[in-house]
């Protein structure tokens, strides 16, 4: 009796939230999750303000929970612009044909990872890759990370000609840079890898006790994070937007905006600047 | 036609078999009473009959067969489910319609329990929920009626009332009866049913009590 | 020396558990495990329930999301139970049961996105299953009599609901409302995976060391679900079944293009789509196996196994806590608050937050599992307990503990255990997500990589895995006469 009228309701109300929709002329973006949320979304409401200013359409920012969610997003066109690593970029213009990188950090494109180390290894830092890593406990960041995860790995296996898993005695993966840069602070992990960027800004903002964890290892520079936009937002959004979004990133002064990042400024990049990062993922095997 | 005849009845229970082989001829209008010890077979032979008419007659079960959580009404109303489409039984179970309400309520009155209306069958006591599947079984306004002990939880009075509204409103019934005053009084046939088999078979007015007493 | 079937059976399973510890990953790696225990739990004392704006919306949608998720399930489980007696019905529930919500979301993630129906689905799918085969499991319990009563023509959508339905309404009303509660649980933890519900902000709050905005979601999410009596009222169920969709929020709409491109392409193994045809996929298949699923198998059988035990003793210990026989009331009192506590908080968020506390191995997913599968068991075999009558003479302390107490629950408390020991898996599987390396792991890995095909030959063997302990433990079950009633 009552399941057959709950039926009915249920046929209905499935309908009705179906055709709930973000206006179709939003232009939405997102971000690879690879710092600490709060701070997430204080930039990008930021960016998002800016941006409606410069463009005149309804700018909405996003949060995701994870580098593929954001990848997924931007390929099934929930985003139309997003704010990659240097692998998470590659990853969703090998998805999206058309989609182009428009404009990267003047930091981008010489990135590079710290590796640190918690004091009781009584590691130093050195100009290569320490031998005494090996047996450690060490965090990436998140799996999809490029100064993270691909980048770090990429360097363990050339100096030591082995996986990960079998140099050390324990592999995580954090989550994201901030986390990394915890975990190994607390002891949780002797050893990890993070974004050279979050560090540098943590330290600069007094959030690091540098008695109980310390740089041990800077990596080669490598080409990293970059703003990357879907190919067929000109249809949508009318002739020369892609141009207007590429403008209004170059353009962008305002120093808390920048600071938060942390980047000086945006300069123009193109797609094949990844080729690099492109090709060491697919060394580790995580890039068919 | 509401009569009936039967042959080769028979049921086993476990390898023993507890009834027939045995014939059975009931005549449109002839009340049967069945007597016999508890045991005897009578209750199988009841099932029997209603499984061997494909159902088509007013049953009244020893075990009752209600419908613990539905009212009184709804109990009763079953006996008639057939005679309307699933959207009318499906709004009767939420609301019953005025002119069901009314025909159950001048039955339930006649068997002296048009209170209970809207009481779950599962609070009722014995001799209510006896009533009430015996009222199920003439709102089904079949021309057969089998009943198996139909008022053995009901005293004097009430078990008359009951026995007198079976046999008006049905054309012909087969009722296994424990009472033999009861079966004496209300049967025009006498069936004593031993071991299984037809013990005695004789119209009403030609037996006593003391010539059933053999089979106790 | 005798034993007998129900000792043998449980020493076997304590055995194998002692065996799986060997080869288990168990430790804790923090260098100050405790510090940041007391902190957190500094910040459960000092919840701070201001300090995030969404956190009201959070629970709403949490609400939300469990209503409309338990509903649609409910109807279609309820639908699927009719036709369950026929074979593949009953292999398609099993299925779809057998993988865990997360999995779906994070499936529906992919070509939905975040709209609300990513999170509608992957309750109610799962929980479709599992109505399904409960559904028709109180239904077969019905009584038949009636129906052989009814006029041989009644047809039969009047026979089932006079004869069936009335006879069964008080179980299946208690079960679905039971269930809901385990909805509400469901949706909390859709938010670890993105969705707006109340996990989306306690993972942001944890893994940011923010404890008493944690501890303040925490206490309201058991305040919600303590107070479920109160507020989930008979009158009121179609108000919220009505209402609770319009509580989703918007999300982003769905482009179907994705959902035709997520079946007809991604979930393609790689060598079929980049057609290299069936030769490609012989090494394909088996690198997949060799690297991933077989390691995952492994830890998620070593995992399931010792959380599986860790919960029995877990309730043996516990259910003394609120039993009548044993204390006063403000012993047991505080019994049921930690066992309320313990089964209200999902699996999920117990090891999350202790993986934050202590560290990467099997250890924090061995006690939250044991914490809120031993709670779960613990409580009702401690209801049970509370049944018994014991002669005036019967002795007190442990004797009456081991001598009366335990020999009479000791059956239903196996049957119990059993029952859950498919769920545990489940979850153990789920866990990967969370860095420890069963299956869960290398899903997750592979979406991280965008290879759905890899994924979903992951999910794939998760799901034959649970069913396969699920045939087990159902023969287990009968084989030393088990019974039980479904927990979730």
């Amino acid at each position: 009796m009552a399941m057959s009228y709950i039926r009915k309701i249920l046929l209905g109300s499935l309908l009705a939230f179906t055709s709930l929709a973000v206006s179709a002329q939003t232009f939405v973006f997102t971000a690879i999750p690879d710092e600490d949320e709060t701070k997430l979304m204080e930039r990008f409401k930021g960016i998002a303000d800016y941006l409606q200013e410069k463009l005149g359409v309804e700018v909405r920012y996003i949060p995701v929970k994870s580098y593929a969610a954001a990848v997924s997003a931007f390929r099934n066109n929930q985003v139309q612009l997003a704010w990659f690593g240097g692998l998470s970029g590659v990853q969703a213009r090998s998805l999206v044909p058309g989609s182009e990188a428009l404009a990267q950090g003047v930091e981008d494109v010489d990135f590079y990872t710290y590796f640190i180390a918690h004091q009781s290894t009584g590691l130093e830092e050195s100009d290569t890759l320490p031998e005494g890593i090996r047996g450690k406990t060490f965090t990436f960041g998140s799996k999809g990370s490029t100064s993270g995860r691909v980048m770090p790995e990429h360097y363990i296996r050339q100096t030591f000609s082995e996986a990960p898993e079998d140099v050390f005695s324990r592999v995580g993966f954090s989550g994201n840079h901030t986390r990394t840069l915890r975990l190994v602070e607390a002891g949780t992990y002797e050893v990890g890898a993070l974004n050279y960027a979050v560090w540098e800004k943590e330290l600069e903002n007094g959030n690091v006790n540098t008695d109980e964890v310390s740089v041990i290892w800077k990596t080669p520079a490598y080409p990293d994070y970059q703003w990357t936009i879907r190919g067929d937002v000109d249809d949508r959004y009318g002739e020369g937007f892609t141009d207007k979004v590429r403008q209004a990133l170059l353009d962008m002064d305002d120093p808390e905006l920048l600071e938060s990042f942390p980047r000086s400024g945006f300069i123009p990049t193109a797609n094949e600047n990844y080729e690099p990062i492109r090709s060491v993922a697919e060394q580790i095997g995580i890039l068919d | 036609m509401s009569g009936f005849e039967l042959s080769g009845l028979t049921a086993s229970y476990g390898g023993e078999r507890v009834i027939g082989p045995l014939s059975l001829d009931v005549k449109e209008g002839e009340h049967v009473a069945l007597v016999g010890k508890s045991g005897a077979g009578k209750s199988t032979l009841i099932k029997l009959i209603h499984e061997r008419v494909d159902g088509h007659a007013s049953l009244v079960p020893q075990d009752l067969g209600l419908v613990n959580a539905l009212p009184v009404f709804h109990n009763v109303f079953m006996g008639q489910l057939d005679a309307h489409p699933a959207w009318y039984n499906t709004v009767t179970l939420v609301r019953p319609f005025r002119k069901d309400r009314e025909a159950v309520k001048d039955l339930l009155r006649e068997l002296g329990m048009a209170d209970k209306f809207w009481t779950p069958t599962a609070s009722l006591s014995g001799g209510q929920r006896q009533r009430v599947a015996v009222a199920r079984a003439i709102y089904r306004n079949a021309d057969l009626l089998l009943a198996d002990e139909p008022i053995s939880a009901l005293d004097g009075p009430l078990a008359h009332q009951v026995m007198k509204a079976l046999s008006q409103r049905f054309a012909t019934s087969v009722i296994a009866l424990h009472d033999v005053e009861m079966a004496l009084a209300y049967a025009t046939r006498i069936i004593g049913i031993q071991d299984g088999q037809i013990a005695l078979d004789e119209a009403s007015n030609r037996l006593s009590a003391a010539d059933i007493m053999p089979l106790y | 020396m005798h034993f007998s079937p129900t000792l043998r059976v449980s020493l076997l399973f304590l055995v194998i558990a002692i065996a799986a510890l060997f080869f288990a990953d168990i430790a804790i790696t923090t260098a100050n495990p405790w510090r940041d225990l007391g902190r957190f739990f500094l910040g459960v004392a000092t919840p701070d329930f201001f300090s995030t704006e969404g956190l009201a919306t959070a629970l709403l949608r949490t609400v939300a999301f469990a209503f409309v998720g338990v509903a649609l399930g409910s109807a279609c489980g309820f639908l699927l139970s009719l036709i369950y007696r026929f074979y593949p019905v009953r292999i398609f529930c099993a299925f779809i049961r057998a993988i865990h919500e997360l999995f779906w979301a994070l499936i529906f993630l992919q070509f939905f996105g975040f709209h609300p129906l990513t999170g509608v689905l992957a309750i109610a799918i799962p929980y479709s299953g599992i109505f399904a085969k409960v559904y028709s499991e109180i239904l077969d319990e019905a009584d038949p009599g009636p129906a052989r009563l009814l006029p041989p023509s009644t047809g039969i959508i009047s026979t089932f609901l006079y004869t069936r339905i009335p006879d069964c309404w008080v179980q299946l009303r208690t079960y679905t409302a039971y269930r809901l509660e385990c909805g509400l649980r469901s949706s909390a933890i859709l938010g670890f995976v993105g969705l707006p519900t109340l996990g989306f902000y306690l993972e942001t709050s944890f893994s940011q060391g923010l404890y008493s905005q944690a501890g303040a979601m925490l206490i309201l999410f058991y305040v919600l679900i303590a107070t479920i009596p109160l507020w989930v009222k008979p009158k009121l169920l179609p108000v919220y079944i009505l209402g609770a969709p319009f509580f989703l929020g918007d999300g982003m709409p769905i482009i179907w293009g994705n959902v035709e491109r997520f079946f007809t392409q991604d979930i393609i193994p790689a060598p079929l789509r980049d057609g290299e045809g069936l030769a490609g996929l012989g090494p394909w298949f088996s690198d997949l196996m060799l690297t991933e699923a077989m390691p995952g198998i492994w830890n998620t059988l070593i995992l399931t196994q010792i959380a599986l035990v860790a919960t029995g003793i877990l309730t043996l210990l516990a259910f003394p806590l609120i039993s009548n026989h044993f204390g006063g009331p403000i012993r047991r009192t505080s019994g049921h608050v930690f066992l309320v506590i313990a089964r209200s908080t999902p699996e999920y968020i117990l090891a999350y937050i202790l993986l934050q506390l202590w560290g990467p191995s099997m250890l924090p997913a061995v006690v939250a599992l044991a914490l809120h599968n031993g709670g779960i068991i613990g409580h009702l075999i401690g209801r049970q307990t509370n049944a018994i009558h014991l002669r005036p003479d019967a002795p007190t302390g442990y004797r009456r503990y081991s001598w009366e107490l335990v020999p009479r629950v000791y059956r239903s408390f196996l049957a119990f255990l059993f029952y859950r020991w498919e769920i545990i898996m489940r979850e153990t599987a789920i866990l990967g997500i969370l860095g420890i390396y069963t299956l869960g792991f290398y899903v997750d890995s592979a979406i991280q990589q965008i290879r759905f095909d890899r994924a979903m030959v992951l999910i794939l063997i998760t799901a034959l895995l649970n069913i396969g302990i699920d045939i087990l433990g159902r023969y287990i079950r009968r084989k030393l006469a088990l019974q039980t009633m479904p927990t979730c």
